[in-house]
């Protein structure tokens, strides 16, 4: 019985890991450019359904669709006004972190002086109800997030396969030199796809906010588990985040057997430098988008 | 008879000045006004400032027989070491105060009094409850937080007067989970000890500790369910207990007792969780605004709720506390010269809104103040009456949780 219960806890927090990473693998497998900023985003869509919730009374799963539009309205213009005046290549990567990070930076504090540094929480009628299946809780929020992340995988696999707009992203994911001599509008790709990143990020923002308390520092830890979900999953690869998602929590909950407590939450960073050494091109290979 | 002359004026000429009355006397501070203790930093925040407004209203200290007026400055740490220090150092060095107010939270407590220290500047605290922060036997340091160990003693004393009552099991079957701190590991300290003293009374079946602001604590609330044991005893900051609260609901968890050590009662955790959730939580904290039906501590207590329009809780209360400390050390001393102030703490022994009704800063103890933890449980009508120590308490406590019952 407690392997099972480990299992459903793994595989629950993997469905919020999945969901927090997706959009910084998007980015970086388009755009190639680590978007310093999703922390930053993660924290803005906690405080946007806080604001919603608390002040119009809105539950978190109706302010989803709100909140995926104003953050990747936000996104598309951090793309257009500041990110496309980048230099791109090896030369460019120091000032996009550099700049990013900078935009995260503003928001954290922009944030501080709107919501003061207090610890906030989400609570909703759902927020502490588990379902018992066969003995085994599982937490009623929970469920809804890997439910949303799995809708999530659907949606970008469907997007990026059978739609024109994705045909498109993956094929400047590619070669972007030649989507512009084949007509494709590089800069349009670009900034949509920075946009869907952020929406992403926005969305994984507000379902953490409805598990766990959090401040104006919420997004460093999550980004910092993005990073390692992306990067074990193969930069650019979309069903491989998802699966390195799962690596990661079935690692970082089945470490408590052996491993005390506090120790658990670096197996994931010493399961990275392993990818690294090992398989640089991440556990499942690089992949463009696919 | 010229050489003797000769010394006797080099003597005089080298013999320092007598200083000057001070026409004004600062005190800095930093608290955590950002960042993770942000919270928290503004209560301690409203505790000086009523301390300073109260001493300003008297036309300031009274120091050999005048009235000096008395200020503070108030930075921001932003919840960090870095920033504590750097700026416990420019209060120093360049704000030239005389004393410093401590920050809160031990960590912070730790780095910034080891500037104090090295200035030669004393250093009153109430927001550092960590033993090991005493032990380094700094001379100028002075801590009003009684040691978190005695938090959980406390704890198991009101447990263990419960299981004398036959309402809990003999023995006592306990998982302790505890933050990864100098804070969470003398609340092991004191839970263990105790356990240890009363052999066959107790069993600590699970013992781990946990990351400070983690997020998952589903792994570790499964070992804790796979322990069946009868009481859980928790040490967590107010965001690690709401979201280990929240975890530990959904989870299906209930113990015959449940505790987060000093937190629980906290009106923002009931809002997060649900009144319902919160029920039966004890916590054993410094200060209970509950003591405060006589004297000093009604004084306070009356001062507080005119002023900020509700009642005050053990963080305002430990930091009016430690900014009353300091002047009446200054006024028993005369003057704010740090060396006198520092060796009147010392010796220092007053009445006090603390538990006790008394303060003193013990050398044996490193000049950490010594007094029993007030332990309070929240009630299903959302009150947090105290249920120990019985000297003070105006309700005995209910164990085993009725909620679990319920719930089977």
């Amino acid at each position: 019985m407690r392997f099972v219960e480990l299992l459903v806890a793994a595989v629950l927090l993997a469905g919020l890991y999945a969901m927090m990473a997706y959009g910084l693998g998007l980015i970086y497998g388009v755009l190639r450019i680590v978007n310093l900023a999703h922390g930053g985003m993660i924290m803005a869509g906690a405080y946007l359904g806080l604001a919603l919730h608390d002040r119009l009374g809105m539950d978190p799963l109706l302010s989803l669709p709100l909140i995926a539009v104003v953050s990747w309205s936000f996104g598309w213009l951090l793309y257009r006004f500041v990110v496309r005046h980048l230099p791109r290549g090896a030369t460019g990567g120091a000032q996009s972190l550099l700049l990013l990070f900078g935009v995260w930076l503003v928001m954290r504090n922009a944030v501080y002086l709107i919501f003061t540094g207090n610890d906030q929480a989400i609570r909703t009628a759902w927020s502490t109800h588990a379902w018992k299946l066969a003995g085994v809780s599982l937490p009623v929020n929970r469920v809804i997030v890997f439910g949303l992340a799995m809708l999530a995988l659907g949606g970008l696999h469907f997007l990026l396969t059978r739609t024109y707009v994705g045909k498109a992203i993956r094929a400047v994911a590619q070669n972007p030199d030649s989507c512009t001599r084949a007509g494709i509008d590089v800069e349009k790709v670009y900034a949509l796809t920075f946009g869907l990143g952020s929406a992403l990020a926005g969305v994984a923002g507000l379902l953490g906010a409805t598990i766990f308390s959090f401040n104006p520092s919420f997004g460093s830890v999550e980004l910092l588990k993005s990073f390692v979900v992306v990067v074990m999953g193969g930069l650019g690869s979309v069903a491989g985040t998802a699966s390195a998602a799962l690596v990661l929590a079935l690692v970082e909950v089945f470490a408590i057997l052996v491993l005390p407590s506090y120790l658990t939450g670096a197996v994931g960073f010493v399961l990275l430098v392993l990818v690294l050494v090992l398989r640089p091109g991440g556990l499942f290979g690089q992949k463009v988008l696919g | 008879m010229r050489k003797l002359l000769l010394i006797l004026a080099l003597t005089f000429a080298c013999k320092k000045p007598p200083e000057p009355a001070k026409s004004n006397v600062t005190v800095g501070a930093t608290l955590p006004l950002t960042g993770a203790e942000a919270r928290i930093g503004g209560f301690y925040k409203e505790g000086y400032e009523l301390a300073f407004e109260q001493q300003s209203a008297k036309g300031g200290l009274s120091l050999g027989g005048k009235l000096v007026p008395v200020t503070l400055v108030l930075q921001d740490d932003t919840s960090t070491q870095a920033t504590a220090v750097a700026l416990a150092d420019q209060l120093i060095n360049s704000a030239k105060v005389d004393a410093l107010l401590g920050t809160y939270s031990s960590h912070l407590v730790e780095a910034q009094s080891a500037i104090a220290e090295e200035n030669r500047i004393p250093y009153v605290n109430g927001g550092g409850g960590a033993s090991e922060i005493y032990q380094r036997n700094y001379k100028y340091l002075f801590g009003l937080m009684a040691p978190v160990e005695l938090l959980g003693e406390a704890l198991m004393g009101w447990i263990d007067d419960q299981q004398s009552q036959n309402k809990l099991p003999k023995p006592a079957r306990i998982s302790l989970v505890w933050e990864n701190t100098a804070h969470g590991k003398d609340f092991r300290k004191g839970v263990t000890a105790f356990a240890a003293k009363h052999k066959g009374q107790y069993e600590v079946v699970v013992d781990e500790s946990f990351e400070l602001s983690a997020k998952d604590f589903s792994a570790l609330l499964n070992k804790v369910k796979a322990s069946n044991a009868d009481i859980f005893l928790a040490d967590a900051h107010l965001p690690d207990y709401i979201t280990m609260h929240r975890q530990y609901v959904t989870a299906g968890l209930c113990h015959k007792v449940i505790s987060y050590g000093a937190r629980g009662s906290e009106k923002q955790a009931a809002e997060a969780l649900g009144q319902k959730n919160v029920e039966y939580v004890l916590s054993a904290v410094w200060w209970n605004q509950q003591l405060g039906t006589k004297g000093l501590t009604k004084a306070f207590v009356d001062a507080f709720q005119a002023r900020y329009k509700r009642a005050p809780e053990w963080y305002q209360a430990l930091a009016y506390e430690t900014a009353r400390a300091l002047f009446t050390a200054m006024e028993q001393a005369g003057t704010a010269d740090k060396e006198k102030v520092r060796e009147k703490l010392a010796s220092f022994s007053g009445d006090s809104i603390l538990p006790e009704g008394k303060l003193s800063f013990p050398s044996a103890q490193g000049q950490q103040a010594h007094y029993a933890f007030v332990v309070q449980q929240n009630q299903p009508d959302g009150t947090s009456p105290i249920v120990w120590p019985k000297a003070v308490a105006n309700a005995p406590g209910v164990a085993p949780n009725p909620d679990c019952a319920a719930a089977q």
